[in-house]
């Protein structure tokens, strides 16, 4: 990354150089300058490029922060607290649902004061799913205790994300500092920006080191006790401290903010405000936006009209005097608010300036409240001229006619309000008798008989044709294998991933079953409220009037990515044993945000996070083993499958079926290819996996009842293949065969085979 | 990495530029075609390389692989300020590097009388005008594909290659020092069949212009987020009550030029192809078989649905399907569409 250009001239003090890059690339171009210890992460759009990037340079051996994948964004965040409290410097970068999900641990890290920079590339929060830039996310954040630094461009966010640390580290202050960009906008367009040349430079001014003599767990002569049980007297006294360190946080930004403007010549005063001085008219809109509107200004002022811009560099604190200041003159201003406070009759920022202004007895300048560009939607200068015209009229009536709505929302034409499309499909077409279950009651096993394949391609696909997945994928072929071997109807629930992304974009849907997605990890939750209403309600009577004509198969899809951030609902939903089915696809990896290391990766594989180089070889340790946990939760039915071995996944199919319906819960993995981030051939997928079954790493099997059995033993039929021979097929793998990566390899080879091993003595005693 | 070195710029005024002082691109493709990597470098020749201000930025979303995607690059006088964030809309220049696009998406969108069009394509500019439903500008022709096919390398050098042919402000040497540097040390035996590729975009576009006629006017453009449904005709909670309706769509224009032909009469019916297809092209129906029993009979591959991804031809154990170059037509004439079930 970054670009060098060239060493400008400036008047600031320190040497300077242009780099052309984005938003996300600056927040972790200052990160790698400032060489934080610990970046605890996990990927979500579209802030995870702030951790690909550093682990870019981390191979080329750029800095020494420690990058910490971890199971979740509530585990990324603890990761966090727990390092800032051992006394080094923490960052992190999140987005949207990402945040929401560490919140909890947001007031814990200010309440318990420890500093540290956390990255919010600003997205809208879900539901439904959007990962556009707006600022829902954002909003959750204003209570949380944390200064919030505004940043309108990449050159802000460079700027922001050294003040921020000096901010948080400052005695007076001591809380952790948000950055906030806007996504896509800001992090993922490429701008000039001046960054200082030496990295000396920056850690002379945010200090080498980060300040000592404040509590630190790793202080063993000084023990501390950190995070008690507090009561109520107590409590509110250490909110006060926190509020009082808030409040002070205003002044020490300040004196940061120009100290770097001395340094390198750029200023960011509390309030960026753009012609304001005999502004009589105003907008008020914060981060991208606030930057577009100042063209809408320049506009109307050559027409005679005084207009001005007003957008905060910090909103926490919240620069109330400031803005009252600015507002002095001001006959109108229109506020856009980028989220709504729903039922607060303005959105957050509308809502504290008129505080503000009645704080101090402005009664005259009228407000306008305007929600808009909500997820994502653009603010062209268009709009900008809306938001005027709404202030000028509000001067000219005298009157604000209206003072809340939405901007940019469309009533839609009736003509083309959404009609359905396919009729339901027929149960006599989906329950087609061709496949029989038994059970032999004396082996305590299954029987399964299944046509040739042949015949079941005359079961409707349950998935429709026109879904968007890059040519070649493998989950949905391997899906609708799977769905082969499943009779009757289905009701099925995706976590979030490509599966769920390329066949659910709005309007269009591309499942004909019923659907549902709710978030990344909590779908085995989800789907066991949805199994256990189903019982419920059946049990009641509810659902006679539909006529069911049998139980429905309840089917979790979840990739990969899914069973890490969603390991704990999983394992709660098969411990309490709901009558469903979980199927993973494992892609080895969260390639819906762009490939980056999923747990199931395996050691040495090349993603997004565990980036090839000098200084690095892939991904550092080795691939979890997730359908042998899911066994250890003594469920009745776990298998593995693959669409290279089609009878054996269609039987598995059934067996699932049978035990989710009879049993309990059934875990099943099928490894599937992604030609995009495997860096494959499209056409090789079956033949890829075939070769990943065939040297071990994925071996064929199923854990019935707690007995196990290999399905297909490569070793049996003289057919296990070397694991180089299914590395040398992907290029995320093709360095592991080369003499440099052999200590990697043997590493990786030998705990294929220790699995492997493990297995077959599994499979030889039902005790295992 | 690049790192571009202090040298002598090739310094030079932009053409044209709108109100705002900018001179805009916007480049037209599917996932795959390396458009957004072609967007970057054009993008960081003219900032870096010539010495312009500038914004380049791509669009994002659920798009994959074979999905339509826009680039969008903007360069500006070094000392003017860069505040728009938005997509570009009424470009100077734009590329299409996959001319199937214009079946499903306005390509020439917002297109100024003096706009240029480059598209990659082996057809005449006339008619690609045709085509494209353009009233008047530029259009230049490259056979990207083509090139990129016989000198084995990527289309997006060729389109670049035409791409700086437009762009007459950027020296295309700032290109051949930036795929020498960036692929000389890994792939020192891949620099010259990419700089060739490049410069056999740059030399071999063929520019034909069209004048609008009288009393015509470029019409107008429309904002490109304004969507189908609205609050008064969009179901509660954002719940689709018509699922399936992906069958509507129509994804051919992902095949980035290969796709699999059938020969029925080598075809066993073993499914085989059906089990490894993604996109669910193959098309069956119950017939009798010789001995008067039902049997599934593979008809034939639904091509409206199929990315080209050629699974199915290596899942195939008989000469039934095999792999060749799209000939225009060929797909619609040799579909054979899937019987839906469709609401009454």
């Amino acid at each position: 990354m970054a670009i060098e250009m060239n060493n400008e001239k400036t008047t600031d003090k320190v040497e300077q150089r242009v780099v052309y890059e984005s938003g996300n690339e600056m927040a972790a171009y200052a990160a790698h300058q400032i060489n934080y210890h610990i970046m605890g992460y996990f990927p979500i759009s579209p802030s995870t490029e702030v951790a690909q990037f550093l682990d870019l340079m981390k191979t080329s051996g750029q800095h020494d922060i420690v990058l910490i994948p971890a199971d979740g964004e509530h585990g990324s965040a603890g990761v966090c607290y727990g390092a800032s409290s051992a006394g080094g410097r923490v960052f992190n970068a999140t987005s949207a649902n990402g945040y929401l999900y560490m919140l909890e641990q947001m007031p814990v890290q200010s309440g318990t004061r420890f500093p540290m920079v956390l990255n919010l590339v600003c997205r809208s929060v879900s539901g439904p799913l959007d990962i556009h830039g707006d600022h829902s996310d954002l909003y959750y954040a204003l209570n949380t205790g944390w200064p919030i630094l505004m940043c309108r461009d990449p050159q802000a966010v460079y700027d922001m994300n050294i003040i921020a640390l000096k901010l948080a580290e400052d005695p007076e202050v001591r809380l952790p500092v948000m950055v906030a960009q806007d996504g896509y906008f800001t992090s993922h367009q490429k701008r000039r920006v001046m960054t200082m040349k030496d990295r000396s430079d920056v850690l002379n001014f945010v200090g080498e080191k980060a300040p000592e003599g404040y509590p630190d767990t790793l202080d063993r002569n000084h023990p501390i006790t950190v995070g008690p049980y507090m009561n109520e007297p107590d409590y509110i006294n250490n909110c006060y401290q926190q509020s009082e360190a808030m409040y002070r946080a205003e002044g020490v930004y300040e004196r940061i903010q120009k100290e770097y403007a001395e340094l390198t010549g750029r200023e960011y005063p509390v309030l960026d405000l753009y012609r304001m001085e005999d502004a009589e008219v105003a907008v008020f809109l914060m981060n991208s936006s606030s930057e577009i509107v100042k063209d809408v200004v320049d506009q109307l002022r050559e027409k005679g009209i005084k207009a001005g811009s007003i957008a905060p560099n910090i909103i926490r604190p919240f620069p109330q005097k400031q803005i009252v200041e600015a507002l002095k003159n001001v006959k109108a201003i229109t506020v856009g608010d980028r989220a709504d406070s729903y039922g607060a009759h303005g959105g957050n920022m509308v809502n504290e300036i008129k505080a503000a202004l009645f704080t101090y007895g402005n009664t005259t300048t009228k407000v306008i409240s305007r929600i808009y560009g909500l997820g994502g939607k653009d603010f062209y200068a268009e709009d900008g001229h809306h938001f005027f015209q709404l202030a000028i009229e509000a001067v000219e009536k005298d009157k604000v006619e209206v003072p809340f709505d939405y901007h940019g929302h469309t009533p839609g034409d009736p003509d083309k309000a959404p009609k359905r499309v396919l009729e339901p499909m027929k149960y006599e077409d989906l329950n087609t008798g061709l496949i029989k279950v038994t059970e032999d009651e004396e082996a305590g096993k299954l029987k399964v008989r299944i046509p040739p394949l042949r015949q079941l391609t005359k079961k409707p696909k349950r998935i429709a044709s026109g879904h968007g997945a890059c040519p070649g994928c493998g989950i949905f072929s391997g899906l609708e294998l799977f769905f082969k071997g499943i009779e009757g109807d289905i009701v099925a629930l995706f976590h979030t991933g490509c599966a769920m992304v390329v066949t659910t974009g709005y309007p269009y849907s591309a499942h004909k079953a019923t659907y549902i997605h709710n978030l990344f990890q909590n779908g085995a939750a989800t789907l066991s409220g949805v199994v256990e209403m189903f019982w419920e309600r059946k049990r009641r009577g509810e659902l006679d009037h539909l006529g069911l004509q049998d139980d429905f198969t309840f089917v979790m899809i979840t990739g990969d990515g899914g069973m890490d951030i969603g390991m704990g609902p999983a394992i709660g939903a098969a411990l309490r044993n709901h009558k469903m089915i979980i199927l993973e696809y494992d892609n080895e990896g969260y390639m819906n945000t762009g490939a980056q290391l999923s747990y199931s990766t395996p050691l040495g594989h090349r993603t997004s996070t565990s980036n090839v180089g000098k200084h690095q070889g892939g991904k550092l340790f080795h691939h979890k083993d997730t359908a042998q946990i899911m066994a250890a939760t003594n469920i009745p039915y776990v298998f593995t499958g693959s669409e290279a071995y089609p009878q054996d996944l269609v039987k598995k199919a059934a067996k699932a079926q049978w035990y989710a319906q009879n049993e309990g819960l059934v875990y099943g993995k099928i490894l599937i290819t992604c030609p995009l981030n495997w860096l494959s051939e499209e056409q090789e997928g079956a033949t890829i996996i075939d070769a990943a079954v065939g040297s071990c790493f994925f071996p064929l099997y199923e854990i019935e009842r707690g007995i196990t059995t290999i399905t297909f033993d490569p070793e049996a039929k003289n057919k296990r293949i070397p694991l180089s021979d299914w590395l040398k097929t992907m290029g995320k793998t093709k360095h592991m065969t080369k003499p440099e990566y052999e200590s990697a390899y043997k590493s990786f080879e030998d705990e294929v085979d220790r699995r492997w091993q493990k297995l077959k003595a599994k499979h030889e005693n039902p005790y295992l | 990495m690049m790192i571009w070195e202090k040298g002598d710029k090739w310094m030079n005024s932009l053409p044209k530029v709108n109100e705002l002082g900018f001179f805009e691109i916007r480049l037209e493709s599917i996932g795959g075609l390396g458009a957004n990597l072609a967007g970057k470098m054009l993008a960081e020749a003219g900032v870096v390389g010539a010495g312009f201000n500038g914004v380049s930025f791509s669009s994002y979303g659920s798009e994959k692989k074979g999905s339509p995607v826009k680039a969008h690059i903007r360069f500006c006088d070094i000392n003017a300020n860069i505040r728009d964030t938005t997509p570009v809309e009424r470009p100077h220049v734009v590329g299409v590097f996959h001319e199937a696009l214009a079946k499903t998406i306005n390509v020439i969108s917002g297109l100024y009388e003096d706009s240029i069009v480059l598209v990659n394509s082996n057809k005449s500019p006339d008619q690609l005008k045709e085509n494209f439903n353009m009233l008047g500008g530029t259009i230049a022709v490259i056979d990207a594909t083509g090139i990129s096919l016989e000198e084995k390398n990527r289309v997006n050098m060729a389109m670049l290659g035409g791409l700086f042919r437009l762009c007459d402000f950027l020296d295309p040497q700032i290109m051949r020092d930036v795929i020498e540097k960036s692929l000389g040390k890994k792939y020192p035996q891949a620099v010259a069949p990419a700089i060739r590729t490049f410069d056999r975009g740059y030399n071999e576009v063929q520019f034909k212009t069209f004048e609008l006629s009288e009393g015509e006017e470029m019409p107008a453009f429309t904002r490109s987020d304004e969507p189908v449904l609205g609050y008064e005709t969009q179901p509660m909670g954002g719940v689709i009550t018509n699922p399936g309706n992906s069958i509507l769509k129509d994804l051919s224009i992902s095949r980035a030029g290969m796709l699999p032909h059938f020969d029925e009469n080598t075809c066993i019916h073993c499914a085989s192809c059906d089990n490894v297809c993604p996109d669910f092209c193959f098309v069956w129906d119950e017939q009798q078989d010789k001995k008067g029993r039902p049997q599934m009979f593979l008809q034939g591959i639904d091509y409206q649905y199929c990315k080209g991804c050629l699974k199915c031809v290596t899942a195939c154990p008989t000469e039934a399907l095999s792999s060749h170059r799209e000939e225009e037509g060929y797909a619609e004439e040799h579909r054979v569409p899937h019987v839906f079930n469709l609401a009454k």
